[in-house]
């Protein structure tokens, strides 16, 4: 489960800011508004400097905007090819969990 | 909330320490631009954070959430090790990030075997020619009393035994050592290529 979780963080992470650029904990309340991902914090930010490093986020400081400054994180073109390919997997990952669950749950059924 | 003296102390010591663990293991400028990025969540969450039921029970409820700066330290450790390994190429970065692919994934874990093989075998060797000049008895190449040459004893059996075993006993010499020497040290670098090809391919993996 914490590898699916791990694998399920870069993804989420990546929509997060599919739809425009995110600071850090905009990222991180807006994982917690829709997903139980987001274990500790301090752990989102390792992952999105891995990311940026990888060439998937363009990261860059804001200041004035807020009291303090603050680091925006943007998808890179490559970034916006490696969510598409992401999610293609992801959904066909789950399609087939979803049916090997219907398919056992019937033979449980049938059997009863 | 605004931060009284103490309160501001508190968030001081923990961007110290999480300075501090992080400076052992990434570059300055990258320790630099993280506990930016911390202090300004922290300055976020505080500023927004109605400091109740009071200052220190608000604040301690904030690091909490962010994790204790050992543990965000570790998890940039963890996104950080490979690329830190593969970068200097030293020794010890380079077992670290072994030992962490090791204990977190499957084939973590059958190269990190491999490797630690492979390691073990290239020390043996080094072992051996060490130990000749100070045991020349018990280290070399083994055969049977009544077996002088090499060509009726195969396969050869290399190494050092305490105490001599009977009915065995070693032949040849000190060229041993040379022989042990250039395979220790062929076995150790080939052994060090090898992990960081290996690393190299789990960081490409891990990109595309």
């Amino acid at each position: 489960m914490e590898q699916l979780r791990r694998g399920g963080l870069d993804l989420a992470i990546l929509l997060a800011v599919a739809d425009g650029p995110r600071y850090g904990l905009a990222i991180i309340q807006h994982l917690e508004a829709f997903t139980d991902l987001v274990v500790g914090e301090g752990t989102i930010y390792p992952i999105l400097g891995r990311l940026t490093k990888e060439g998937l986020l363009d990261a860059s400081w804001v200041e004035g905007e807020a009291p303090h400054p603050r680091k925006y994180y943007r998808l890179t073109r490559s970034g916006a090819r490696r969510l598409r390919e992401m999610t293609a997997e992801w959904r066909g990952f789950a399609d087939k969990i979803d049916r090997l669950i219907a398919a056992t749950a019937k033979r449980g059924e049938d059997r009863l | 909330m605004n931060l009284t003296e103490t309160g501001q102390s508190r968030v001081n010591g923990y961007l110290f320490v999480l300075e501090r663990s992080l400076k052992t293991f990434l570059p300055t400028d990258v320790v630099r631009d993280a506990v930016r990025e911390i202090e300004s969540h922290l300055r976020e969450r505080i500023a927004t954070s109605d400091g109740s039921p009071n200052e220190r029970e608000a604040l301690e409820r904030i690091l909490k959430e962010l994790g204790p700066p050992l543990q965000v330290a570790k998890a940039y450790s963890a996104e950080r090790i490979v690329d830190e390994a593969i970068a200097t190429e030293r020794f010890v970065p380079m077992l670290r990030a072994v030992r962490h692919l090791a204990v977190t994934t499957v084939v973590g874990f059958g190269a990190a075997l491999g490797i630690l093989i492979g390691y073990l075998f290239g020390l043996a060797f080094l072992s051996l020619a060490i130990l000749k000049p100070i045991f020349p008895e018990n280290v070399g190449i083994w055969v049977r009393d009544g077996h002088e040459s090499l060509r009726t004893e195969f396969p050869w059996r290399l190494g050092g035994q305490f105490p001599i075993p009977p009915g065995e006993h070693v032949v040849g010499g000190y060229w041993v050592i040379p022989i042990c020497l250039f395979l220790g040290l062929l076995v150790l670098v080939l052994n060090h290529r090898g992990t960081m090809k290996f690393l190299n391919w789990w960081r490409n993996r891990r990109v595309s």
